[in-house]
């Protein structure tokens, strides 16, 4: 097999030490159907339930009149004295009705993943953060980021405890022109989300990934006021966050640790996962997948058969070319053409005026024969 | 890292943060990628493969995915603008299927740096007419 590619390493102030190889989680397939199917199920695993009250429109002894009323069958609010009398009830077309199809408690809010699938997933987001394309079109403003994956040294990251000291890190590393994205976008929630706690929605930043038996968990702190900024242990890597809205490439800031860690977490090509039981990486079904590769392949070539009828677009008698605006049709029709042009005859002036003009005897001569 | 550019079209296609979709022009789909040169959402132009702008900075990108801007001076030819665009990236063989989307754009781009024309002088009159306006303003005069 070919050799591993290796990764640069950026120290905090962002300068190049060291490398480190890529883990085989980066060569995982990317599957955007699985993150997506996988994504909206676990998003829906966080939801409380809501109903509204089973009383609701029910609570009157509202009774129909019956026919011979000259009015709708619908019941009826008994008792006289209020406006309320006489009004339909119940009905989900009745004013303080019950709605249609009252919502229950016992919906089914939460949705089983099964576990392969949702690893699956997750390996799909991790090798789609380290392509660039896939994370420019998530939107990341990633032009001054020196590498994706981005990969920054751990030596200093147990120390890192205040904020000023991480936005320092962001912009030695390229990374703050997309806070500032974050920052721009932050607008007023439409909607009765606002009440809600969800005054205010805004692009995700960049998503830090450290090692908490290394890293220490003081970064977190350090991070957590900067906006869009998310942090998470690689041990527990979360799809909600590698792939926001199930839309994969999200721009990834490894700590060093991290990003060793994942061969051990994710396990290689060849070995398991040492931390998931019986867990080994999935691998891609097609291992080449440039199409123009595989049909301009010899194998592939050689088992065709010729283009029949040839090449269509070929003119049969060659294209018939203007001489007028092709020089060298002309030059072919009239060799003189060349030399005329050369010594710009058809620009050259009259050196004494114009020509004398003829006598008027010679134009009834012309004219009389 | 770099995935094949089949795929990462296949991934990008439904769905970009470039991707502007439309409901006029038949739901027109274009591009807001600056490596895009034409604008329209497809699998050849779309900024995932390597593509370039013209006209006065030219985009390229590197192996490693990172955009170069080269910049050049506003020329008072184009065709000299077009040299620089296919010096620097045909002829160094990158992209040269999209020569000619480069060009287009950079001549579009040195188009809208032009100045206004001077306005047009009125219309000296000649011959006669000048004649019969002389004689007319001598008479005036009178």
């Amino acid at each position: 097999m070919t050799s591993v590619p290796q990764i640069q390493v950026f120290s905090v102030e962002g300068k190049a030490g060291g490398e480190l190889p890529l883990p085989d989680v980066f060569k995982a397939p990317i599957r955007s159907d699985i993150v997506q199917t996988v994504h909206a199920g676990m998003a829906k695993n966080k939801r409380q339930s809501y109903a509204v009250s089973v009383k609701a429109g029910h609570q009157t002894s509202a009774e129909s009149w019956g026919t011979g009323r000259a009015v709708a069958r619908i019941p009826r609010v008994s008792g006289g004295g209020t406006h309320r009398a006489g009004q339909a009830a119940f009905g989900n077309m009745c004013r303080s009705g019950r709605m249609f199809a009252p919502t229950k408690v016992w919906r089914r809010w939460h949705v089983k993943i099964n576990l392969n699938q949702k690893r699956f997933a997750t390996a799909s987001a991790i090798a789609a953060s380290a392509s660039q394309p896939l994370v420019l079109s998530r939107g990341h403003r990633i032009s001054s980021t020196p590498s994706i994956p981005l990969v920054v040294d751990s030596a200093a990251l147990p120390d890192l405890a205040k904020t000023r000291a991480a936005v320092a890190l962001l912009k030695a590393v390229g990374a703050y022109s997309d806070i500032v994205k974050v920052t721009k976008s932050k607008k007023l929630r439409a909607g009765k989300g606002k009440l809600r706690g969800r005054r205010h929605r805004q692009r995700r930043g960049p998503l830090v990934i450290y090692d908490p038996a290394n890293d220490g968990k003081l970064l977190t702190k350090a991070f957590r006021n900067i906006p869009g900024v998310e942090t998470c242990p690689v041990t527990a890597l979360n799809l909600l966050q590698l792939a926001p809205g199930g839309h994969l490439g999200r721009f990834v800031i490894w700590s060093s640790h991290a990003f060793k860690a994942l061969d051990s977490i994710y396990g290689t090509s060849t070995a398991p996962s040492s931390t998931k039981k019986d867990y080994s990486l999935p691998s891609a079904q097609v291992t080449n997948p440039d199409i123009t590769r595989l049909i301009n392949s010899s194998e592939i070539q050689t088992v065709l058969r010729a283009v029949k009828g040839g090449a269509k677009s070929k003119r049969a008698g060659g294209q018939k070319k203007n001489p007028l605006n092709n020089r060298q049709v002309l030059v072919r029709l009239n060799p003189y053409a060349r030399g005329y042009a050369a010594a710009k005859l058809g620009q050259a002036k009259y050196k004494d005026g114009k020509p004398e003009r003829a006598h008027v005897s010679f134009h009834d001569v012309l004219k009389s024969a | 890292m770099s995935a094949s550019s089949d795929l990462l079209w296949e991934l990008t296609r439904q769905n970009s943060s470039f991707l502007v979709k439309r409901k006029t022009g038949g739901g027109v789909r274009l591009s807001r990628d600056p490596l895009n040169l034409r604008n329209v959402h497809s699998r050849k132009a779309i900024g995932v493969v390597p593509s370039e702008k013209g006209g006065i900075s030219l985009l390229t990108k590197r192996k490693n995915g990172t955009t170069i801007t080269t910049s050049y001076k506003p020329s008072k030819t184009s065709r000299k603008s077009y040299l620089h665009i296919t010096n620097s990236t045909t002829k160094k063989n990158y992209r040269p299927d999209l020569r000619g989307d480069a060009i287009a754009r950079a001549s579009a781009l040195v188009k809208s740096y032009r100045k206004p024309v001077k306005p047009t002088p009125e219309a000296q009159p000649r011959g006669a007419k000048a004649k019969k306006n002389a004689a007319a303003a001598a008479a005036a005069d009178l």
